[in-house]
């Protein structure tokens, strides 16, 4: 049995090894094959689509086991698969079934109003939503082993991932310029987490796990843009197959990823997509209606 | 004034953990600046041909394989990594997903994978399973790195060396109708001996040892990674015995 330290390197050794690509939201085989064809370093495998999800307004679960094993079967990427927010039980039979990656998802309906699972009890490595820097330092005290800033998923509109990643980095350059223990103290007490943790971030300059954006990327140039502003990869979940070409949107998302400072070749990744997923604006559902509200 | 002599070592950057092989790089050469003092070392990331044709020396990162390979191919850069790696004044070295790209032969790739064939040895991807069966473990690689005796080793998802291809062309044949053996498409064999650094022995108590370090001629592969390491022995010793008696002696 590996110790705990030892355990973490490992789990947020994967997510190293993830960076600069593209995970992609997949509800069957198929669409597992197509992303993994695309480029994908990874698929999250789930029963619907966030876009879809929020249209339901059914009790969102963890996906059936067995849709998850068939996509298990049919890549040879990570995959990863999500469980309800607080719902150790759901992850125990997700850790059981092998999968390489839990994200404990706002995306799902929380099981727990006031506790987020203990994801130092797992061996099987945890994503967790954040949407500024308190929540992220609770979610990686708890054991995430990488973060995703929230967006709002199955939107198609980038504005709230790009609000999200922004706060983050505003808060981690605040906490830099702080000078005295007493601040610093009181920060950590305010975010609910260990001043060693706060002190790690400071002298970092980042999170100390990687931080991929989320929620809401629909385009190549979305996600050019969120790997500008500093997010090591991107999560794409309904923007490519709620499109009407999504291999080739696909494709292109992850062309973009690697060379998202490259105009000349985000032009070419742009170009003659087919029509994108239609979205939802941000400012048309109201703040208690949206998914990045979730989470304690 | 001593004029010094210009060293670039490029990192594969399409997708993986390219940025940690470059922190490791550029933080071993500061603190050991009297090794170095002969030398102006430039540590670059390659995502185009015109970064890599800047390169003495070319480290290709750990990944998803299959993303790297796809990336490769579709914004025109294997034909001029095939290039790289066939010029034998250079140094190549991959780790994990990097050594999976350097491979001859691949017993489980995917379909269209593509792979650039330097080292004459089968490969096969996750070889120890899922994410659950990723580890780390106190290794000695004192036999080819001195004084190197407990390097904390972090295998992920992480691929081993089957078999070493004696006479490559050979093997082609044999495996060619095997469902899901990848061939490189790449014309150039490396005609050095193939040496095995270090096997795991007897893993998992069954009888057969596992190769997880190769070297033939100016291409090093390792199934694990030193970037995650915490201590840059392994990035010094390839700058050692490398890149700088490739560059010395081209």
């Amino acid at each position: 049995m590996a110790s705990s330290s030892s355990q973490f390197k490992i789990n947020a050794g994967l997510a190293q090894m993830l960076k600069g690509g593209v995970i992609m939201d997949v509800v069957t085989a198929e669409q597992a094959k197509i992303a993994e064809r695309a480029g994908a370093c990874a698929v999250m495998a789930l029963e619907k689509i966030p876009a879809d999800m929020r249209k339901s307004g059914q009790v969102c679960r963890m996906s059936d086991p067995k849709m998850i094993k068939e996509i298990i079967e049919a890549v040879s990427i990570p995959v990863m698969a999500k469980c309800r927010v607080g719902h150790f039980a759901e992850a125990q039979i997700l850790e059981a079934l092998e999968v390489d990656y839990i994200d404990e998802s706002e995306v799902l309906t929380p099981a727990d109003k006031q506790l987020h699972i203990k994801k130092n009890n797992f061996k099987v490595p945890f994503v967790c939503g954040a949407k500024d820097l308190g929540e992220a330092l609770r979610r990686i005290n708890e054991g995430a082993a990488m973060i995703r800033t929230k967006g709002e998923a199955g939107t198609g509109d980038v504005s709230e991932a790009v609000k999200h990643i922004s706060q983050i980095r505003q808060e981690i350059e605040e906490l830099q310029n702080l000078t005295s223990e007493v601040e610093i103290e009181a920060l950590a007490k305010k975010y609910r987490v260990p001043v060693s943790l706060v002190k790690e971030v400071k002298e970092l300059g980042k999170l100390p796990v990687v931080n991929f954006a989320a929620g809401g990327v629909a385009t190549p140039a979305d996600a050019a843009l969120l790997m500008q502003l500093g997010c090591e990869g991107i999560f794409v979940g309904s923007g490519i197959f709620k499109s009407s070409n999504p291999e080739k949107l696909a494709r292109a998302i992850v062309n973009a990823t690697t060379h998202y400072n490259d105009p000349k070749k985000l032009l070419e990744y742009s170009t003659d997509l087919g029509d994108l997923m239609g979205g939802i604006a941000i400012g048309t559902i109201k703040t208690n209606e949206r998914l990045s509200e979730i989470g304690w | 004034m001593t004029t010094s002599k210009s060293v670039v070592i490029g990192v594969l950057a399409l997708q993986g953990a390219f940025r940690e092989h470059i922190a490791y790089f550029n933080e071993l050469i500061q603190q050991n600046p009297n090794d170095y003092a002969d030398y102006e070392f430039n540590i670059i990331e390659v995502k185009t041909k015109e970064d890599l044709s800047q390169c003495d020396s070319l480290v290709i990162p750990g990944g998803e394989s299959t993303s790297i390979s796809y990336i490769a191919e579709r914004t025109h850069l294997l034909p001029h990594l095939y290039e790289f790696i066939a010029d034998e004044s250079k140094s190549v070295w991959g780790t994990c997903a990097g050594m999976i790209f350097l491979s001859r032969q691949l017993l489980n790739g995917k379909l269209n994978q593509k792979i650039l064939g330097g080292l004459n040895v089968e490969v096969s991807r996750n070889a120890f399973g899922r994410q659950l069966n990723s580890f780390e473990q106190p290794l000695d690689f004192s036999s080819f790195i001195p004084g190197c005796t407990n390097f904390p080793t972090v295998f992920i998802r992480a691929p081993v060396v089957t078999r070493i291809l004696s006479n490559p062309v050979h093997s082609q044949e044999e495996d060619h109708h095997k469902q899901g053996v990848i061939m490189t498409e790449n014309p150039y064999v490396n005609n050095a001996s193939v040496e095995v650094l270090y096997s795991l022995k007897n893993y998992d108590s069954q009888d057969h040892d596992l190769i997880v370090a190769v070297k033939q001629g100016h291409i090093l592969g390792i199934s694990f990674h030193p970037e995650l390491a915490g201590d840059y022995s392994f990035h010094k010793w390839f700058i050692d015995e490398f890149v700088l008696k490739r560059k010395v002696h081209s």
